[in-house]
């Protein structure tokens, strides 16, 4: 790929950023890739090292605010007709209620992913509980000794998944918040993709 | 390295980097290479996070025809460099401590 063509393709992909944003970007890839050509590298080497546009267009996302691509996404590009303002309020019971679900959806599913790692602590919590409850009954009930033996056991065993489920609580909380980040950053690359004028 | 402190530590080698000569972003990239590793997107939010504290300024110069921005460290970036210095006396009396624990 030659250094205008990747410049005009990230130009493209950036479209949902500001306006002002966009140039600072691609100007600084331009003088990236003009001193790497300048110390001898062909344009396709320095491309390379630069890494794909999509590639950068991911990392773009990672540090650019929600705020700043929901903004510009909703930014209107030119003020509204009389007739699209009629539409507007006409279809109000239309989009208003689709907006609302569209919303409730991307909230339940962000609140269903942390409830399954709730849900993980309070089984810890349960293993926990029953082993320590377990231990007490067995002293409470130390002269009948049968069953308090088999209490003890079965404590002791509670005490010992509650150890190793522990793992599992951090594992799914580490890949929640993993997959939270992932997802954010896909949206917000989207956005910027597809921009504001879609 | 843990990527809060990868990020602390790269602001103030991107400072150290246009100390003692004012710089641009590729030089910048190329000279920490040995250090620390950085992409250019990377660079770009550093050098504009540390712009609009108001520890560097940039001055478009013309070179060969086309511009160059070259960052310019202000009093602010240097004395963000003396306070990190500092910090890190502390770290590594920290560090020393933990070393020795080990050869207990």
């Amino acid at each position: 790929m030659k250094k205008q063509e990747f410049l005009n393709e990230l130009r493209r992909q950036l479209r949902g950023l500001p306006q002002d944003e966009i140039e600072n970007r691609v100007s600084f890839y331009e003088e990236m890739i003009n001193d790497m050509i300048d110390e001898g590298k062909t344009e396709d080497q320095a491309i390379i090292e630069i890494g794909t546009v999509d590639s950068v267009v991911s990392e773009i996302a990672k540090d650019t605010p929600f705020k700043t691509v929901i903004k510009e996404r909703y930014r209107p590009k030119r003020s509204l007709t009389a007739l699209e303002i009629v539409l507007l309020v006409l279809g109000f019971p239309l989009w208003f209620p689709l907006l609302v679900t569209f919303f409730t959806l991307c909230l339940v599913g962000y609140i269903l992913e942390w409830v399954l790692v709730i849900v993980t602590y309070a089984v810890e919590a349960a293993l926990i509980a029953a082993g320590v409850a377990g231990i007490a009954t067995f002293f409470v009930y130390l002269a009948n000794s049968n069953p308090a033996i088999w209490m003890l056991g079965a404590a002791l065993l509670s005490l010992g998944a509650a150890f190793l489920f522990i793992f599992v609580c951090i594992g799914a909380t580490k890949l929640s918040i993993r997959l939270s980040k992932a997802i954010a950053t896909g949206i917000k690359k989207s956005f910027i993709k597809n921009g504001g004028r879609a | 390295m843990d990527a809060q402190l990868r990020r602390g530590v790269l602001d103030v080698c991107v400072l150290a980097a246009i100390k003692n000569e004012n710089s641009y972003g590729y030089k910048i990239i190329k000279d920490l290479k040995p250090v620390i590793e950085l992409s250019e997107s990377t660079l770009y939010t550093i050098l504009k996070r540390l712009e609009d504290s108001k520890m560097l300024v940039v001055k478009s110069v013309e070179f060969e025809g086309r511009l160059r921005k070259y960052y310019h460290i202000t009093p602010a970036g240097l004395q963000r460099l003396e306070e990190f210095k500092n910090e890190w006396k502390e770290m590594m009396s920290i560090y020393a401590f933990i070393v020795e624990a080990d050869l207990k």
